[in-house]
């Protein structure tokens, strides 16, 4: 249990300083100073201190959708290997757990921008369902090739010692997987060029427009479970793109560490040199992923495992 | 087996009674529910018994026909079905005495003497022995559905509906008369478990397997083959439309299943067609059910969708048979029969919600509702559980069944064999499209009736349904979360069951192999739900201290938002039926307003129906066209029947010199 504690605190504790170094990159960019680093704590710790208003159209669901989906990330979080953190908990079909939980997750969020009776919050919503699709779907054609490589079904033992042995052989299949898996992250996490989590006020905007009527707590917890989100998932990314399984302690906590900043960073620098993409062209993005990952398929087909 | 068999006794007395007395409404009423519940629990007994008492039972009687005979058996893959059948034809006949109420002038007696002749047909099909017993319960299954589904008879949609059900199933059986024909020429019996001792060729299983699929896929709704399902299922009452989706359509799968057990040596190309049937009718069924406005139609689209769940395990179980890898095979088919249990729950539940809302309000049309989660708590409450079910998340049953059908697929990309790889990796490509395709039509489809507010005035003031409507719908939201939660009993039954169809048996490490993981997941998924609570109770005492504020929902600065302005089901469901544009079809009629100054105009989209236009309109038309032909040679004058009936028997007689 003491493992399973420590993982979810250290997510807890450091993911929403990713979302400053993000902030911070695109300040740079444009040449301002930017916010401070600390700024999404700021931001959460201020809206646990607020009040709430609640529409008179919503009904316990839309209370209900923000806490589930902080309780999914949280749980979630116990996957991820972290540097030298082993992940505390995996099990066979553990993915398959987890892309369950935040579809059930994503499930609530959608029908609590419905519960609303807002055209506009519908508008977000359906887009969500729509992409969240696409990039399930990806995501699994992913844990596919990362299954087929390892001979294995459990999200750590296809990471670990598997990814370290699989880069001299099937580098370019890593490769194209990671790039596929890291468009299903920009989706996912609603990034720049899928979606803008900066603002709302545009019509073609997708995440941000859903959760437009939530406040106090409830948007607190929306945010944190975002900020919680960015950094499990980007920290399996940095597990299949950087083989550190062997190293020695130390160069693996450098490595993760070192990787997340880095993904920040890129993750800013993308988002100051790309515009967001035209929504029609989205699921062409998706589809691109998908062929990408369906490439490495066949690269493993051809050569054999 | 006395239990199963007295559960028969109980259902025929009660379908002579209900004929006799059918003028009393309250008398009819009552033999109704207890023969129903009495039948189905003494059949419920019985199955369980048969897994806790491990012994396969059997019985013939002395009378016998021609050809066929008499015999029922209760072997573990039967006992499966009848749970099946039971749980859900019980729990919809209480509900369907509750919602039939408003039609006092109808003559109950002779519906609900039908509602257990369907009863009695399908607990007959499930147990037949014998071929000739078997393909007589499924006309009766098919006569019977027949009459439940036009109920309604006054309207012409309705009884085209039937009809076409009659026609369609009629083909099916026609084949299924063919596969058994053959299948009997082969052992020289038409006893099963005779043929199961005989073996049969190569080319003949691959024909057997043909006529199989199609025979029992038209009843089961495989696309191509489901035209006559949307049609049928949204005109049945609710109740009906239950026990239709939720377990008549299963009988196709339990004849595939059962001749598989029967033939077990099927090329390996059968599994490959099971598993692009699967992948077709999952995809194609929830795309389907996506553009649909109407609530019933909608879930009819869905039953297909779900039987591609069903036939993806067990064209991978059929997979592991043919090479031998018994995991696969038990897993795949254990998928397959859970989710065929499951299926039948929470389709049910969401049948009979449906149904709930469509007797409140009179219209089951999406975008004419709203907000009717405060107005019918029950109905929304459950039709929420169902959706959460269907989809297949964690802490439903759904879960658990598409769990052991993804366990089957992943197992099967780790063989060696490169089929097995690419099909496998499509098949689980498709189940997570299917899975992710379903969470967005049932957000649409619970969103758009239960929340937001009301999108026409009469229906602000429904009221929920009586007690019983609303008693068997808790029981089945119950069963959804049970397996959810504690899937140890219905896996292990599932297991035998499987066993049961590739006549293995189960090696103890297999149990563990599946149930480890299992329960994992239902511990992280108590975790979770622990998690909830503690955020819950969080927020809840937080909240003390704060100020709560209750506002109209923020109309982005417009102050006058009227409930029509919300987002409606067509939209929501419009941006994924767009990218799949090229693979559906639209009927579009209309256009969109032009220019600057633009006039009025109309415009409506409809999916088309591909399998309906495309395929079947051209072969009847061609068999319509064909028929006329043969016109020519009938003139009605009986002399000439009688040359006809000479030079026939004249060509029989050259045939049999020669």
């Amino acid at each position: 249990m003491l493992p399973v504690l420590l993982h979810i605190s250290v997510v807890m504790i450091l993911s929403p300083l990713l979302l400053g170094i993000i902030g911070k990159t695109k300040a740079f960019f444009a040449g301002r100073w930017g916010p401070p680093l600390l700024q999404p704590y700021y931001d959460i710790v201020k809206l646990f201190r607020k009040g709430n208003v609640y529409s008179t159209t919503t009904t316990w669901i839309f209370q209900a959708a923000p806490i589930i989906s902080l309780a999914t990330v949280l749980i979630s979080a116990v996957l991820i290997p972290m540097g030298s953190f082993k992940a505390p908990l995996s099990f066979w079909g553990d993915i398959i757990l987890f892309a369950g939980l935040y579809g059930l997750a994503r499930f609530f969020l959608v029908i609590a921008a419905l519960d609303t009776g807002s055209s506009f919050e519908g508008m977000g919503a359906s887009r969500e369902a729509t992409f969240s699709c696409l990039a399930e779907v990806v995501l699994f054609l992913d844990f596919i090739i990362l299954a087929l490589l390892s001979k294995k079904f459990v999200l750590s033992e296809m990471l670990e010692a598997n990814i370290l042995s699989s880069w001299p052989l099937f580098g370019p299949v890593l490769l194209l997987v990671g790039a596929s898996y890291f468009l299903v992250l920009l989706t996912e996490n609603s990034r720049i060029p899928i979606d803008d989590p900066a603002t709302h006020l545009e019509l073609t905007m997708i995440h941000e427009v859903m959760v437009l009527d939530h406040s106090g707590w409830d948007l607190a917890y929306i945010l944190y479970a975002g900020a919680m989100k960015l950094f499990v998932l980007g920290g399996l990314f940095l597990n299949i793109l950087i083989p550190s399984h062997g190293l020695s302690p130390m160069a693996q906590t450098i490595s993760f560490w070192g990787g997340m900043i880095v993904l920040a960073v890129g993750l800013g620098a993308v988002e100051s040199c790309m515009a967001r993409l035209r929504l029609n062209r989205i699921p062409q993005l998706l589809i691109g992923a998908f062929v990408l990952a369906l490439v490495g398929l066949l690269i493993i087909l051809v050569k054999g495992v | 087996m006395n239990f199963f068999l007295y559960s028969l006794l109980v259902l025929s007395v009660s379908i002579v009674l209900l004929m006799l007395t059918s003028r009393s409404k309250k008398t009819s009423e009552i033999i109704f529910l207890i023969s129903q519940v009495t039948g189905c629990v003494l059949a419920l007994i019985s199955a369980v018994h048969v897994f806790v008492s491990r012994v396969p039972i059997n019985y013939r009687s002395n009378f016998r026909m021609p050809v066929g005979e008499f015999y029922v058996g209760v072997d573990f893959l039967s006992a499966f079905f009848v749970l099946t059948v039971t749980v859900l034809f019980s729990l919809a006949g209480v509900y369907g005495y509750s919602y039939l109420k408003e039609y006092e002038k109808k003559n109950l007696g002779a519906h609900y003497a039908l509602y257990n002749l369907a009863l009695i047909s399908l607990l007959l099909v499930v147990t037949a022995k014998n071929a000739v017993l078997f393909l007589i319960a499924w006309e009766m299954v098919t006569l019977s559905s027949y009459f439940l589904i036009t109920f309604y008879d006054k309207e012409k949609a309705v009884r085209k509906a039937g009809y076409l059900f009659l026609i369609a199933t009629h083909t099916g059986t026609f084949l299924l008369w063919i596969m058994f024909l053959l299948m009997a020429r082969q052992s020289g019996s038409m006893n099963f478990d005779q043929m199961a001792l005989s073996s049969f060729p190569l080319p003949l299983t691959g024909l057997l397997f043909i006529l199989g699929v199609i025979g029992f896929g038209v009843k089961t709704g495989f696309i191509p083959l489901h035209i006559w399902l949307p049609h049928a299922h949204p005109v049945a009452p609710s109740h009906v439309s239950a026990v239709l989706s939720g377990v008549m359509i299963k009988m196709g799968i339990y004849g595939l299943m059962r001749i598989i057990g029967i033939i077990k040596d099927f090329p390996e190309w059968c599994a490959v067609v099971l598993l692009l049937i699967g992948m077709i009718s999952g995809v194609g069924g929830v795309l389907y059910a996506l553009g649909q406005h109407e609530i019933k139609k909608l879930l009819a689209y869905h039953s297909i969708e779900n039987i591609g769940i069903i036939a993806l395990g067990m064209g991978i179980g059929l997979w592991g048979q043919f090479y031998h890898n018994e995991f696969v095979a038990l897993v795949g088919y254990a998928g397959a029969l859970l989710h065929v249990f499951n299926h039948a729950v929470f389709k049910g539940l969401l049948f009979l919600s449906a149904g709930s809302v469509i007797r409140s309000t009179h219209t089951g049309e999406i975008d004419h509702l709203g907000g009717l989660l405060k107005r019918l708590p029950w109905t929304g409450h459950l039709f929420l559980i169902g959706s959460l079910s269907i989809c297949g998340l964690p802490l439903f049953n759904g879960f658990i069944s598409e769990w052991l059908v993804f366990r089957a697929l992943f197992e099967g990309i780790f063989d060696s064999q490169m089929n097995a790889l690419v099909f496998s990796s499509l098949s689980i490509i498709a189940l997570a499209l299917i899975g992710g395709l379903a969470a967005a039509c049932f957000a649409k489809a619970f969103g758009a009736v239960f929340l937001g507010n009301s999108r026409s005035v009469e229906n602000a003031q429904v009221k929920e349904n009586p007690l019983l409507m609303c008693a068997p719908m808790v029981v089945l939201g119950g069963i959804c979360l049970w397996i959810g939660l504690f899937p140890a009993t219905m896996v292990f039954f599932a297991l035998d069951a499987a066993a049961t169809i590739s006549s293995v048996k189960i090696p103890p490490a297999v149990a563990g192999a599946i149930m480890i993981p299992l329960l994992t997941v239902i511990l992280v998924l108590v975790i979770f739900t622990m998690l909830v609570a503690v955020l819950f109770l969080f927020k809840r005492i937080a909240m003390k201290s704060l100020p709560i504020e209750r506002a109209s929902t923020w109309g982005c600065g417009y102050s006058v938002p009227t409930s029509r302005m919300q987002y409606t089901a067509a939209s929501f469901a419009e941006p994924i039926l767009q990218i799949f544009r090229n693979v559906l079809g639209f009927d579009v009629k209309g256009s969109k307003p032009k220019g600057y100054f633009p006039k009025e105009e109309k415009i409506s989209s409809h999916v088309l129906e591909a399998s309906e236009d495309l395929i079947f309109r051209p072969i009847f038309q061609g068999i319509e066209f064909l028929t006329a032909k043969l016109k020519i040679i009938q003139y009605g004058y009986t002399q000439l029947y009688l040359l006809y009936i000479f030079i026939f028997l004249l060509i029989l007689l050259i045939w049999k010199m020669v």
